[in-house]
């Protein structure tokens, strides 16, 4: 499975640079939210952490409806969601590749909205860039888990932005205060001890989610 | 029970959608080595039975038994199952990982030269005819070689060349002991390559036996 589930992945993303467009409507909205809510502030004066965080995941939580969007898309072109479904990859494996090819994807968008965070924010990411990147990474599993299964329910039909919107992000919301809290925690140095209680959420999250998604997934991917 | 040595046994399957009934009481078989033709009228419910069949989708009622694998199982109809955006050696690329075939680039150029693609390997199949894309199709049904294959109008859009390529690919997948279930809206060019014919027609299955045997309705 995995290793289907890993030419599921390669093949969305080459899908997803063929044109050379790739995740580019994620990264401009990011973009653009980190610029106007820098308009918000005045000349000189800088956001707190908590708001710059919040912007950033802000901006990750709107990448995520973009990107799963995407990638449930290239599988209604040629009904392609037939034939996947017709062989002999378990369904579970579609999702794990997907799940994988958005996490990547995302990523990348969030490549640009760090930076554009520090600059127009100004976001001090503090000294613990590790422990930074480990909360970006334990959250970003947890929205792509979930974008791949809420994905998989808008195929095919065409109201799937505002589907993927109204349930993703509710579901969110955990994950987002999770990130929000452990990055303003981490930036104005606190140990990772000290933001171990919002981290043991964070996975919590990503567990139920993916277990959920395991099982629900083939059932929402089929249509039954 | 399913005779021995079937691919494909259906027995009493009856499907609705909504409320409303499509066929009731359909029971088949099909033998390795044969291909059954599935007619009927438009409406009649052709394309639910060939999903049923596949699995893809479950009958309301009935039992669909199949002796073949996944991996052993192909279906080319309408829709091509082309991704238009990769090259048309990347799209056999893609299904030689899914199906675990592990073929080397050689062998899938093999493939696409069978199927007269092999001077467009390397461009996007969003650039393909409808004709082009079908043979696309036919290449990633041969990657497969199936057991088993489910045919919904695969000729619709083909020329007479490809036409006569894809018959010939179904005959050799049929002398290798293949069973192929094939929908066909062209009873007069069909009906000779078929061993057994499945009607649908009434809310129902109207023939099921030898193809020798079976009348088309006249218009």
């Amino acid at each position: 499975m995995i290793a289907s589930s890993l030419a599921i992945a390669r093949k969305d993303l080459r899908l997803a640079f063929a044109g050379g467009q790739g995740p580019v409507q994620a990264v401009l909205l990011g973009l653009l939210l980190v610029f106007i809510f820098s308009l918000s502030a005045a000349p000189g004066e800088h956001f707190s952490a908590q708001q710059a965080m919040a912007i950033f995941w802000l901006c990750s939580s709107f990448g995520v409806v973009l990107i799963f969007s995407l990638l449930f898309r290239f599988e209604e072109e040629n009904d392609t969601a037939t034939a996947l479904l017709l062989s002999p990859l378990p369904v579970q494996g579609l999702w794990l590749g997907k799940t994988l090819a958005g996490l990547i994807l995302l990523l990348l968008c969030q490549v640009f909205f760090f930076p554009a965070a520090l600059v127009f924010l100004g976001l001090d990411p503090g000294d613990n860039l590790s422990g930074l990147v480990l909360m970006v990474l334990a959250v970003d599993v947890g929205l792509c888990v979930l974008g791949g299964l809420i994905g998989a329910m808008g195929q095919g039909q065409g109201a799937k932005d505002a589907l993927l919107t109204i349930i993703v992000f509710p579901l969110q919301v955990p994950l987002l205060l999770g990130g929000i809290r452990i990055g303003v925690g981490l930036m104005q140095g606190t140990a990772m001890a000290g933001v171990s209680d919002w981290f043991g959420l964070v996975l919590a999250f990503d567990a139920v989610f993916a277990g959920a998604a395991l099982f629900l997934f083939p059932h929402v991917f089929r249509g039954e | 029970m399913m005779s021995s040595g079937s691919l494909l046994t259906l027995r009493g399957v009856s499907h609705f959608f909504g409320s409303r009934l499509i066929f009731k009481g359909v029971s088949c078989e099909l033998a390795p080595g044969s291909i059954m033709l599935v007619a009927g009228s438009n409406g009649a419910g052709k394309t639910t039975l060939l999903k049923i069949m596949a699995g893809l989708t479950p009958p309301r009622a009935g039992t669909v038994e199949r002796t073949v694998k996944d991996r052993a199982m192909a279906f080319m109809g309408h829709q091509t199952f082309v991704y238009p955006a990769l090259t048309a050696l990347g799209n056999l690329e893609f299904w030689n990982s899914v199906y675990g075939r592990g073929l080397g680039d050689a062998a899938l150029l093999g493939l696409l030269d069978r199927v007269g693609l092999k001077g467009f390997a390397l461009e996007s199949a969003g650039t393909f005819s409808r004709g082009m894309a079908q043979r696309l199709s036919l290449a990633r049904v041969l990657l497969v070689e199936p057991a088993l294959v489910f045919l919904d109008e695969p000729s619709t859009g083909l020329d007479t060349t490809s036409q006569a390529l894809l018959h010939a690919e179904l005959e050799a997948a049929r002398t290798r002991g293949a069973g192929i279930v094939w929908i066909s809206h062209d009873l007069d060019r069909d009906l000779g390559r078929a061993d057994t014919v499945l009607s649908l027609g009434g809310r129902g299955m109207s023939y099921f036996g030898p193809a020798h045997g079976f009348a088309p309705e006249g218009p």
